[in-house]
């Protein structure tokens, strides 16, 4: 069966080759296949390593914004807000 | 070089018990190092000199084990024929897709070999884990058979018969099959009723559940994920789990982890996610990265937390990713918000992380509403009181929220009173904001502690 495949595929190639048509979706695809490729969680270099080589001696402490800046005169939003909430307070 | 020489890499990884060196002598990349060992014979000869050098290369084992390592390598030297005729056409450039088919079927089979010996307990119990590699790289070589075979599609058949040929092939047919390789492989690991743990197949279920992982996500069958979760939550003889490598470990919680994410169940996956990350190895940044792909839209839900400028910077691709997006939600900036994830939404959709980012608008306009609690000042001081027990206002007009959440879309949009009444009761009842809307008053009031969990106000 498979041979029956690869017959038609050489016989059909020479005449596709001059029908960028049909050629056209196999090299869109490749960059697809690329980018799926790039997703793939990798075979790690060795099987096991020690806790030294991992995440844990450094705890979590830095993966989280834990700072708000609320103190952050360069907020310029906060201080356009804080100029317009004056303003309504004058009205009243 | 003899065949005799090109084997004494496997007798002395057979020797020493080390299935990851033995697996090396039948590593298939880079295709150099396979010239040695196919250069010690020939399709003719082959099954007989590798048999002489089986015999003689592993004095004293049994004679059942020593025909298993004979099929073994008389099938990896036929492997070996296909990859080396494989890589001269590709240098030639006439690699078509029937080269790489038959590295495909060839692998395959060589993978089969070493199933059937393993699976009737003729070569030790410890090869399981040759096996895993031997398979994975089958997984590639389906990879590779698979795109050969869709570029030689549209030209193989005229445009008339194209549609019968897609519902005939299947685009990944080589990796489906492969997928049915790998599940008689784990049921082989699974159903190892030696009560010996030290000497049980099981210890190569994550592993091998890994390989199925890895093919099911890029045949896009997740469902047959959980199916795999679920059998071995299942299993109760397994050894403890912290003992198994940390290769093992960690990828298998990458994959639970991004499975329960897709399930939306983000507090498992969370758990899952940060445990892969915790024990991640340091120098694999790639697979970090991932990591951190679904580890932070994951703590938006749950925690609603931003990851910290610090951790985007090591990771560059995550500051293309989640960058402005992050930096809009901790400025409370709904217009920003909404830019960054309309410029993202193509990258997200791919990643699968887009619904998740939708939800943490919530968060970019509690930020917001936030900045108008502290924009309120404090209480003043009544008699008797120091500065220490000086107090946040918490009745602010809805006039006040109103205005910032006009300043905050952008200006353009318009928000009427009665949208932004509807958005503080969102905020209320989903636990980011505590306090009531008073419309008699036309004022919220908030709690005196805590108005805004988790954000030291």
């Amino acid at each position: 069966m498979s041979g029956a495949a690869q017959g038609s595929a050489a016989t059909t190639k020479a005449v596709t080759d001059d029908k960028s048509k049909n050629g056209e979706p196999a090299v869109e695809k490749k960059p697809a296949a690329q980018l799926e490729e790039d997703d793939e969680f990798e075979d790690f270099p060795a099987e096991d390593w020690t806790e030294e080589d991992t995440q844990i001696p450094g705890g979590n402490t830095h993966l989280w914004e834990e700072s708000w800046d609320d103190d952050d005169t360069s907020d310029e939003f906060a201080v356009q807000l804080r100029e317009e909430l004056k303003k309504l307070g004058q009205t009243k | 070089m003899s065949m005799e020489a090109a084997l004494t890499g496997f007798q002395q990884a057979y020797y020493k018990h080390d299935a990851l060196d033995l697996a090396n002598c039948l590593k298939p990349t880079p295709v150099d190092r396979l010239y040695d060992f196919w250069r010690s014979t020939n399709e003719v000869r082959v099954e007989h000199n590798v048999k002489h050098a089986i015999t003689y290369g592993l004095g004293g084992i049994e004679r059942a084990e020593a025909q298993g390592w004979i099929d073994v390598f008389v099938h990896f030297w036929r492997a070996s024929d296909k990859i080396i005729k494989a890589d001269q056409a590709q240098n030639q450039g006439r690699l078509s897709e029937r080269h790489a088919v038959e590295v495909y079927e060839a692998w395959k089979d060589l993978v089969q070999t070493f199933q059937k010996y393993i699976g009737n307990g003729t070569l030790p119990h410890w090869i399981i884990f040759t096996l895993y590699f031997v398979a994975n790289d089958l997984r590639k070589f389906a990879i590779k058979a698979d795109t050969q075979l869709a570029k030689a599609k549209p030209v193989t058949f005229s445009a008339g018969l194209s549609d019968d040929v897609v519902a005939t092939t299947p685009k990944n047919q080589k990796l489906e099959e492969a997928a049915r390789v790998f599940s008689r492989i784990f049921a082989l690991c699974m159903s190892d009723r030696n009560p010996n743990l030290s000497e049980s197949r099981k210890w190569a279920v994550y592993c091998i559940a890994n390989l199925q992982f890895k093919t099911y996500f890029k045949l896009k069958t997740i469902t047959l994920c959980k199916n795999l979760i679920k059998s071995i939550e299942a299993q109760a003889d397994m050894p403890p789990w912290n003992l198994y490598p940390k290769a093992h470990r960690v990828t298998y919680m990458y994959y639970c982890g991004v499975i329960a994410f897709l399930q939306e169940d983000y507090n498992k996956a969370e758990t899952a996610l940060f445990n892969s990350w915790a024990y991640c190895y340091k120098g694999s940044t790639k697979n970090r990265e991932l990591i951190l792909t679904y580890l932070i839209p994951c703590r938006l839900i749950t925690k609603s937390e931003i990851p910290s400028a610090q951790i985007l910077q090591e990771f560059p691709h995550l500051q293309t990713l989640f960058g402005d997006l992050v930096s809009s939600i901790k400025r409370g900036d709904l217009a920003g918000f909404d830019k960054a994830f309309a410029e993202g939404e193509p990258e997200f959709v791919r990643r699968r992380v887009f619904l998740t980012l939708e939800r943490s608008r919530d968060i970019a306009l509690r930020n917001l509403l936030r900045k108008v609690f502290l924009a309120a000042g404090y209480e003043d001081l009544k008699e008797g009181q120091t500065e220490k027990d000086r107090m946040r206002r918490t009745r602010i007009p809805l006039a006040h929220f109103a205005t910032a959440l006009r300043m905050g879309s952008g200006g353009g949009q318009t928000v009427d009173d009665e949208e932004v009444e509807c958005l503080l009761a969102n905020m209320i009842y989903k636990g980011l904001m505590k306090g009531y809307i008073s419309r008699e008053h036309a004022m919220v009031v908030l709690n005196k502690k805590g108005a805004f969990p988790g954000t030291g106000v």
